[in-house]
């Protein structure tokens, strides 16, 4: 028994939570979140400004994730951004709507939001980041090679 | 530990850790999750810091367990390394730093000197000031002597911990050292009260890095603390809220009701009228908090937390809504007076005395308004 959610306990109130969600239809948390996101969606539209909600601050049971996920789907583009941790990015069948989640170094979720953008800035590059590669790029070309006599003369 | 902040940006700073910016706004984004801020905030975080300064940050403690350090070196998001190697420039702490003696009293004096009117001060431990500061001293100086000077080139104070914040349990009765919270002696700053016995990890880290990245002074409840994280009380955010709502009342530990996770305000839970992030962010990277593992809340960020009675006593519903004591700014009237007196030093059992006289005035004040 390694982890905390192997142990055995029943809770009065997880039960109540998950039978209120066997209801069927997409229970009172699910259709707020999917109203939210048209409204960041038609911001986005309006204003090109991009926005988020963060699922793990919101109270849902498995029963609600599930209906979330079978609602927006699946999109055509997946990525995978390997940095200080994993971030795995997924389109949904929702252009624009993105389900993003961050796991940290030993695999363990440090964050999960759904991302409201043209693209999430997580895959974007930054314009600072690709100047500073383009001096270093022209900076190789004007001295090639030349690291590696040094190389070759120390061995 | 750098004697004096270098010259880097929070972004070249990553990069020579080799920490991307990508890694960086993952750093962000689960730092704001943990911080329960909009999410949006991480991304923008990032970019913000990535091109700011290391603020320099001195550490000082003062009469404390050393409780609320341990609390801080158990961040989970984001970590002390990472906040220490990376965000900020932590120039002075006597727990955590290699140097002593003398060295470490340069290193403090150069921290100083070279970051005046910049550096973000943090306190931790209530300031004593009975027997002309005896109580607490370090190289020879006296607690409220060196907050005194410290203070001064601060660009903003972050008291870490109930007994700097309301003095915590030095200053419960009959507070034998004449301790007083830190807004009892400094007036002339922006300060910020992170309390808890002690605050959450991720309240304190999250807390400097919020003021570091924007710059500002957090939104403030009246007891100075910052709404992101003590707007609500535990009662609020519980998760076994919906038994209180229902009447289903544990009645001792180990009962029915207790072995069904049902409500523990009978049990002395202080949840309706403590402020804290616990039922929320949770403790030990986010596992659990008292009240889930079966205990009630003893109330430790609210101030005079210690004197309240017994923490098993259920509470009565008029306590509900009832100002904290001693408010910061009441603390801060009568330590701007006794400042004045000349007479802090001499008369601190008097002046802890007339505090609580003018604290009890101040409740009932409080009360008749509410009720009124």
């Amino acid at each position: 028994m390694s982890r905390l959610s192997d142990i055995p306990i029943r809770s009065e109130s997880s039960a109540r939570i998950e039978r209120s969600g066997e209801d069927g239809g997409l229970g009172g948390g699910v259709a707020a979140i999917l109203s939210e996101l048209a409204t960041l969606l038609e911001r986005l539209v309006a204003a090109e400004s991009p926005g988020a909600i963060d699922l793990r601050s919101l109270p849902m049971s498995p029963m609600d994730r599930a209906v979330l996920q079978r609602v927006l789907g699946e999109g055509e583009v997946q990525a995978t951004v390997t940095a200080q941790g994993l971030s795995r990015v997924r389109e949904t069948r929702i252009s624009g709507v993105w389900w993003v989640e961050h796991f940290d170094q030993q695999g363990e979720m440090v964050a999960e939001l759904i991302d409201v953008s043209r693209v999430p800035v997580i895959l974007t590059s930054a314009p600072d980041e690709i100047a500073a590669s383009a001096r270093a790029l022209r900076a190789q070309l004007i001295t090639p090679s030349g690291s590696e006599g040094k190389h070759a003369a120390r061995q | 530990m750098p004697l004096a902040s270098e010259q880097l940006t929070v972004g070249e700073m990553l990069l020579r850790h080799g920490i991307s910016r990508r890694g960086f706004i993952q750093f962000c984004t689960a730092t704001a999750t943990a911080m329960a801020l909009p999410p949006w905030i991480g991304a923008a975080m990032a970019e913000q810091l990535r091109h700011a300064q290391r603020p320099s940050v001195v550490y000082l403690s003062f009469q404390e367990c050393t409780g609320c350090f341990e609390s801080l070196t158990r961040s989970f998001a984001p970590t002390i390394e990472n906040l220490i190697f990376n965000v900020i420039s932590l120039d002075y702490d006597d727990t955590l730093m290699a140097a002593a003696g003398d060295a470490a009293e340069t290193a403090l004096a150069n921290a100083m000197k070279d970051n005046f009117g910049k550096y973000v001060l943090v306190i931790d431990g209530s300031v004593p000031t009975g027997a002309g500061g005896a109580y607490c001293t370090a190289g020879g100086r006296s607690a409220v002597d060196i907050l005194r000077e410290a203070a001064k080139g601060a660009a903003a104070i972050v008291c870490v911990g109930t007994c700097s914040a309301f003095g915590g349990i030095p200053f419960a009765d009959p507070n034998p050292t004449g301790a007083w919270p830190v807004t009892a002696i400094v007036n002339d700053k922006p300060i910020i009260n992170v309390s808890g016995c002690p605050p959450i990890p991720e309240v304190i880290t999250g807390t400097l890095l919020q003021f570091v990245s924007t710059g500002r002074i957090p939104d403030l409840d009246e007891h100075l603390r910052p709404k992101a994280f003590f707007g609500n009380t535990i009662h609020d955010r519980c998760y076994r809220r919906p038994f209180y709502d229902e009447g289903k009342f544990a009645k001792s530990f180990d009962d029915e009701g207790a072995r069904n996770g049902w409500c523990l305000y009978e049990l002395g839970c202080k949840g309706p009228t403590t402020h804290n992030a616990c039922a929320t962010i949770k403790w030990n990277g986010g596992t659990s908090f008292p009240i889930e593992s079966g205990h009630g809340c003893l109330g430790c960020s609210e101030p005079g937390f210690w004197d309240k009675g017994s923490f098993y006593a259920a509470q009565s519903s008029a306590e509900w809504g009832k100002a904290g004591t001693p408010s910061p700014r009441r603390a801060l009237e009568l330590g701007a007076a006794a400042v004045a007196a000349g007479a802090v030093l001499g008369v601190a059992s008097a002046g802890v005395g007339r505090l609580r006289q003018h604290r009890s005035e101040q409740d009932a004040a409080d009360h008749n308004q509410k009720e009124g």
